[in-house]
């Protein structure tokens, strides 16, 4: 397969090998989505090809690329959330008699590839009703059942914990096996070891090297993809010893999915919440926030009982929450920068409380860019423009522009790259530093046991351990995490 | 692909070229070729008589697309206002049958108009229903009752202080067009230049965001809801001064032609995007367009063909524009 001369991509060319995964690496705007888009037919090139088998290919469509035995799975899925699994196995050829679908026939295919593929669903199920891990599942049995010659994964384990990855790279082993071609887009360095055979670096729309894996050094590969060394990060960001008094403090706090959860946070503290994916902590942040309500429980602000019902009581005690899923809760896509970093402040800016005072507004939000060093053509561009990283820090700068006394921050450094992750990690013990209390939920183990002043772990539901900087090992962690 | 597109406008600052980017581009174009056209072959269209027809035609309407614009902006819309608009003629001229004064009636009227829309407003904010299918229902139930609170007969109104409302002018202008300009005005600088203005682009833009960020969505809705309907009773008052009639059958389709108006203008069902300058472009463009095929004598079932093709003409204009340049 060659791309030659592909532009937005700056003339990247390389070649893959059936019965190989090769792993696409490089930060956010490297190029790896627009080069999987334009493989699917969903993006046309200007210039260059693609070449399967030595013939060139065209795709118009992503349906002219699955005819021609190219599936890519998006980090967005595409699944239809109404229907069964079975019925999305075969979205688009279903098997039919006369005309209808035969519905016998697809859930015995579906459930012959569930059960070769070892998941523990059946094909009538309904797809909103599965995780998000299986619904990821759900997506590979569809070009599984395409009888595909090429398959492209963009970020498939960035919602995913530690055993459904395992799922997925047995999946993956299997389709190398099938002497498939598999391209594998991932942040993961570490999974992209475990993995790939073979890695091609991009960088702004460049190729940089195609290497074997086993040529590579994780230093080297980061090196290559960012220009500069990540390792060490954490060692070089100064921790506070001494924190101010206790800021929040929560009692018992209880609802559906929360059991009994008691913790107390003090000014300049990080405070980290590690678990599982679904044991509560996002879940425990709501609560607080305001957005879900507790049943029993009572939560202390600055020494005293408050009572949060609506994200705004949280806002005006001096609470601010930067959401987990940053498109769906963060941004307001189609706003300018400005709109969104002011979006938490406007009628205190406001003259009269009213009448929008866009001076303030542009002054407070060139301030953030400033301070948060947020990349963007100015202040008036649309925040969907801006890379991922960089929307991260807007949604912090939101925050910041109201001078927040706690700061929840629920997986910053999702889906970034890792230039922006370090910058994200240093920004966050500055405001620490500045005695901001910062929650800090992840589901990075590297990035809570570098940053943390102090880990609570979850799982399901209640707080399961709790460890200081200085003992915290990811071994620690997990045996707190996972079940027994 | 966007962003290049936007880099591309923002490098050719001509005033041609920011023109043709920006999104009125298509409706200022639509309104010249209208005037145009209109010249030769309607040349009564521009006499000022003409003009205040315009301008009464659209006093109901007018109101209408306000309300609307609002709650397309915010991702709600509502379809009641037909029914509405009938339902508010009909009290008020009930009213009046029954001696109440106007200086009563008119106010009770808008009133029962704001509570339809807090009626909207809960069965979408409690009962989750969808917009669409909440409105809907109450376009059902209002048009129902109109016909209802009267035996379905149309109710002549006498009283000349109320009947004043459609006749008396101020400054050559009727109170209807005045209302109209005003709330016009007031409208647009509420929503340009105001926290609750930029509160509803915020919802529309993203709800989940707009909650986790402060803002009571909600409560905002209820607004947005009841201002709409207060806005239609409003414009349904007026009609039925002009009327010299409450009548269970007026204002049938009151809502698409407010919404072929809003859409015109720009403001797109997607949410958080659009303007009031858009929505007073597409009232104008679209009662004008009327009544200029009216002068023309053109017969009213090709009236409808040609609101059809002025639709997706002005509304393809942007992507016929991407096309071209393309090529």
């Amino acid at each position: 397969m060659d791309f030659p001369g592909v532009r937005a991509l700056d003339n990247v060319s390389f070649t893959a090998e059936s019965g190989k995964v090769v792993s696409l690496l490089g930060e956010n705007g490297a190029g790896k989505s627009t080069l999987l888009k334009i493989l699917y037919g969903d993006y046309q090139p200007t210039s260059g090809k693609v070449l399967i088998d030595q013939k060139e290919a065209v795709f118009r469509s992503p349906f002219e690329a699955l005819q021609n035995g190219v599936s890519v799975i998006y980090q967005e899925r595409q699944l239809v959330q109404n229907l069964s699994v079975g019925d999305n196995v075969f979205l688009g050829h279903p098997p039919r008699r006369l005309g209808f679908i035969e519905g016998r026939d697809l859930n015995h295919a579906t459930q012959k590839i569930i059960d070769e593929f070892g998941l523990p669903f059946k094909a009538e199920d309904r797809v909103w009703e599965l995780s998000v891990a299986h619904q990821q599942m759900v997506e590979i049995m569809k070009a599984y059942n395409r009888k595909i010659d090429i398959i492209a994964f963009d970020e498939p384990t960035a919602s995913l914990t530690e055993t459904e990855i395992h799922k997925l790279f047995e999946i993956i082993r299997k389709l190398k096996a099938e002497n498939k071609i598999v391209l594998y887009v991932s942040h993961r360095l570490k999974e992209i070891f475990e993995i790939c055979d073979d890695v091609v670096v991009l960088k702004d729309g460049r190729f940089v090297n195609k290497l074997r894996i086993q040529d590579a050094t994780e230093e080297e590969l980061v090196r290559m993809m960012v220009g500069r060394d990540l390792k060490g990060i954490f060692q070089r960001l100064v921790h506070t010893t001494s924190f101010g008094k206790v800021i929040l403090e929560v009692r018992g706090l209880c609802n559906s999915r929360l059991t009994d959860v008691s913790f107390a946070l003090r000014e300049g503290e990080i405070l980290g919440f590690s678990g599982l994916v679904g044991s509560g902590r996002t879940e425990l942040m709501q609560a607080i926030f305001g957005v879900d309500r507790y049943e029993r429980g009572e939560i202390l602000f600055d020494g005293s009982p408050v009572r949060i019902t609506f994200p705004a009581d949280a806002i005006r005690l001096g609470i601010g929450l930067c959401p987990e899923d940053r498109k769906q809760q963060g941004i307001i896509p189609i706003r300018s920068l400005r709109e969104n970093i002011v979006v938490t402040i406007q009628k205190e800016l406001a003259r009269l409380g009213v009448f929008i005072n866009r001076q303030k507004e542009v002054a407070l939000a060139q301030e953030q860019v400033k301070n948060l060093d947020i990349r963007a053509s100015g202040v008036e561009q649309a925040i969907m423009y801006l890379s991922g990283g960089n929307q991260q820090k807007s949604i912090v700068g939101r925050w910041l522009a109201r001078k927040p006394r706690v700061l929840i921050l629920d997986e910053p450094t999702k889906g970034i790259d890792v230039g922006a992750k370090a910058e994200i990690y240093k920004m966050i013990s500055e405001l620490a530093r500045q005695g901001i209390a910062i929650i800090l939920v992840s589901s990075e183990l590297p990035e809570i046991i570098g940053l943390c002043d102090r880990i609570l772990i979850m799982k399901d539901g209640r707080i399961s351990g709790e460890l200081a900087r200085a003992e915290a090992t990811e071994e620690k962690v997990l045996s707190f995490a996972l079940p027994h | 692909m966007s962003t290049v597109q936007q880099a591309i406008a923002d490098r050719r600052t001509g005033v041609v070229a920011r023109f043709f980017a920006s999104p009125m581009a298509g409706m200022t174009i639509a309104i010249a070729a209208m005037f145009v056209g209109f010249a030769f072959a309607a040349p009564n269209f521009f006499l000022p008589a003409n003009f205040l027809n315009i301008l009464i035609a659209s006093s109901t309407m007018g109101l209408v697309a306000v309300g609307e614009s609002y709650l397309i902006i915010a991702g709600q819309i509502d379809l009641s206002p037909g029914a509405v608009s009938a339902f508010s003629g009909m009290v008020i001229a009930v009213m009046l049958k029954n001696s109440i004064a106007p200086m009563i009636s008119v106010p009770a009227a808008l009133l029962v108009g704001a509570g339809i829309g807090y009626l909207n407003a809960t069965l979408v904010n409690r009962l989750k229903l969808q917009p669409f299918i909440a409105t809907l229902a109450t376009s059902s139930l209002f048009r129902g009752l109109a016909f209802i609170i009267n035996d379905g007969k149309t109710e002549q109104i006498f009283n000349k202080g109320f009947l004043a409302l459609g006749l008396e002018r101020y400054l050559g202008l009727p109170i209807s067009v005045w209302v109209l300009l005003i709330a016009l005005a007031a409208f647009t600088i509420l929503l340009r230049y105001t926290t609750f203005g930029r509160s509803v682009y915020i919802i529309g833009g993203n709800p989940v965001a707009a909650r986790l960020a402060g803002i009571n969505a909600r409560r905002l809705v209820t607004k947005l809801y009841v201002m709409c309907a207060a806005l239609t009773s409003l414009g349904g008052v007026m009609l039925a001064s002009r009327m010299n009639a409450g009548q269970p059958t007026a204002s049938n389709g009151l809502e698409f032609d407010a919404i072929t108006a809003t859409v015109l203008g720009g403001v797109a069902f997607s949410g958080g995007s659009g303007s009031m300058p858009g929505t007073i472009l597409g009232i104008f463009i679209l009662v004008g367009f009327n009544n200029g095929l009216l002068i023309m004598n053109v017969p009213s079932f090709w009236q409808y063909v040609a609101r059809g093709g002025l639709l997706v003409v002005a509304l393809s204009f942007d992507t016929i524009r991407q096309l071209i340049r393309r090529r």
